[in-house]
């Protein structure tokens, strides 16, 4: 019997064995997500402690790597939702800054809070499509909808962010 | 909105995320079993439902508590 019908069964010892084939394929597509090394790990085990529990509703002839991926996102999209604002997103240089990298940080900063501001579904869409420059149909995939939707919300996103930075008077350039 | 205005947002986007290393750096395989310890078996609705109306049935016929405790 193969390895996801054995899964799908509930055999333990295949489940470990496909915790270790997945387990790397879900952690980077969480990490582009919440771009936090310790978060994407936590809710990487959230993904498979979760894949377990609904294993009876995969089908052993499907697309696990798919499965999981969505899975996955909705779960890095609930972490956006639950994020504190004030909670960074890049980790800062080392060293005192100079005056240029003040204001170079300064605008990051507030191209970050505009970006975190966005709808959890927009933010991921966007930092899919635009920061990591993921193939739509791969995203769509993961978000479970359509290209076309994807676009839509990458479009969205960007009139937002643009809206908003002109409100806190950055132009990206 | 233009294909400029696009890729403007696109290039400060870029600018102001770090890049992230996207290796996994440990086995998540012991974490994921600890998860397994740590969460205790839920009790399915149906058993609920069935010890309610073993209790009620107790309640009104206690005589039936001396023939269930003989049949076990």
């Amino acid at each position: 019997m193969d390895l996801l019908r054995r899964f799908a069964l509930g055999e333990i010892d295949a489940f470990e064995t496909v915790v270790r084939q997945f387990q790397g394929d879900i952690y980077s597509w969480i990490v582009r997500i919440v771009r936090d090394p310790g978060i994407a790990e936590d809710l990487t085990v959230e993904t498979l402690w979760r894949i377990y529990r609904a294993r009876h509703s995969f089908r052993p002839d499907g697309n696990f790597a798919a499965w999981a991926r969505r899975v996955a996102t909705n779960l890095a999209i609930d972490h956006l939702r639950r994020k504190r604002p004030e909670q960074s997103l890049l980790s800062d240089p080392a060293g005192p800054p100079m005056p240029d990298q003040l204001v170079q940080r300064e605008t990051r900063e507030k191209i970050q809070q505009a970006f975190r501001g966005l709808p959890a579904k927009l933010q991921v869409a966007a930092t899919l499509a635009l920061v990591e420059e993921r193939p739509y149909d791969e995203i769509a995939d993961a978000l479970g909808t359509s290209v076309g939707a994807v676009k839509l919300r990458v479009f969205r996103a960007v009139r937002i962010l643009r809206k908003r930075l002109k409100q806190l008077g950055v132009s990206p350039e | 909105m233009t294909e400029h205005d696009d890729r403007q947002i696109r290039e400060a986007l870029k600018q102001s995320f770090s890049q992230v290393n996207t290796e996994l750096r440990r086995d998540l395989w012991p974490a994921v079993l600890r998860k397994f310890d740590a969460r205790p078996a839920r009790v399915p609705w149906y058993d609920w439902v069935l010890i309610g109306l073993s209790v009620s049935v107790f309640l009104f016929f206690p005589q039936l508590i001396l023939v269930f405790a003989y049949h076990l």
